[in-house]
């Protein structure tokens, strides 16, 4: 367990608010950025920058779903149901990080990284959208209002057992490596599932809270957590996307994305270089 | 009827759910401030201690504590599905504890 000085948390808080706005600028829990920092620059072990990582995944999930929350944007009743399927892969996850060796993990996160890089770049952007808000959106549809149809929208979800199985793989692959999951969850949701972009995204930052608890509280328990990083972590990530939200709108989307996709293929380079030794 | 569903039905939870969300990020917030402050200036591990450990503790319960409150607005409502699936949300979120504290080995 790395020494808590000063100097330490002030570099943790500031990677924390790069992660934190860079997340907030596309969309992300920003624990795919924090990680790679926290274990290859800072060299911490994979397991102690993971644990770091979910705290900060909570509190995200906490604080931009609070200010979400009434303006129907969120499924919860999807949300709560897929739940069921995050919680179980992060718990399993959670305890299958304490079992299997550093270098895999760190394999494992420059896959999934690459992988991030990729759908990055292939983003399917499908609607999913039903104009007449009057359609019955079913028990687990939902209706709320989009600004580019002017008004309220309907949609209805579509292959369920597809949702259930991203979500596992999601909670699973989240305890694991430290990051949120929204990665996988929310581009199988909005493809496959029916569920337009916003609410898909809304609703998977929903659930990540959960699914980090289930997967920090293993970490936690097993001395894996350094309180005062992890205040320093959380404390920064939260600037930093309050930072990243109020600027996102001024930046351009598209040439954001390559920046992260080539950003992330580095990253991904570099774990797989040292998960290799 | 249908068309109600998406409003009536889901807005008294959103609500207390939007509460407890945002008690939970202000109280941990609060903590680990103050708890990170007085650890790196005093140098003075006790109350920094305790108030960091409470902060992490209030962070993990924030989830937590949102559960819990779907299970009991779902049952108020006699949603017995949803119901059903919070719990075993819950259970999994208690599993999770369960497993953290028989792990618990200090490295």
């Amino acid at each position: 367990m790395p020494a808590v000085t000063a100097t330490l948390a002030l570099v943790i808080f500031a990677a924390g608010a790069v992660s934190g706005s860079l997340g907030a600028l596309l969309g992300l829990g920003g624990g795919v950025f924090l990680v790679p920092f926290l274990n290859l620059v800072l060299g911490f072990p994979f397991t102690v920058a993971a644990a770091i990582s979910l705290t900060t995944v909570i509190a995200t999930s906490s604080s931009v779903s609070a200010g979400r929350a009434g303006q129907q944007l969120i499924n919860m009743k999807l949300g709560m149901l897929l739940e069921v399927a995050t919680a179980a892969g992060s718990f399993l996850g959670g305890i299958t990080a304490q079992l299997i060796a550093q270098s895999i993990l760190q394999k494992l996160f420059g896959f999934v990284a690459a992988l991030v890089a990729l759908i990055m770049l292939t983003r399917l952007r499908r609607r999913n959208v039903i104009l007449d808000p009057s359609v019955d959106p079913g028990v687990l549809g939902g209706r709320f209002y989009e600004r580019e149809s002017g008004g309220m929208v309907a949609y209805r979800v579509k292959r369920l057992p597809v949702a259930i199985a991203a979500s596992f793989v999601a909670g699973n692959v989240s305890s694991l490596l430290g990051i949120g999951g929204g990665i996988i969850k929310v581009p199988v949701l909005n493809a496959w599932c029916g569920v337009p972009l916003r609410a898909a995204a809304a609703t998977s930052a929903f659930m990540i809270g959960v699914t980090a608890t289930a997967g920090a509280t293993i970490y936690y328990g097993r001395g894996q957590l350094e309180p005062a990083l992890a205040a320093a972590a959380v404390l920064g990530v939260q600037f930093g996307s309050w930072g990243g939200m109020r600027f996102g709108a001024a930046a351009s989307a598209k040439w954001l994305k390559v920046l992260m996709a080539g950003l992330l293929f580095i990253l991904s380079a570099m774990m797989f270089m040292r998960g290799g030794r | 009827m249908n068309a109600d569903r998406g409003n009536d039905a889901a807005s008294p939870l959103e609500r207390v759910i939007g509460f407890v969300l945002r008690a939970g990020v202000m109280l941990s917030s609060v903590c680990l401030t103050v708890g990170l402050v007085l650890a790196l200036t005093s140098g003075e591990v006790g109350i920094a201690g305790i108030l960091l450990h409470a902060g992490i503790i209030v962070l993990l319960a924030t989830p937590v504590a949102r559960v819990v409150v779907s299970i009991v607005q779902y049952t108020s409502q006699r949603d017995w599905a949803f119901a059903a699936l919070t719990t075993i949300v819950l259970i999994e979120l208690m599993a999770s504890a369960a497993v953290a504290l028989v792990f618990n080995k200090r490295l």
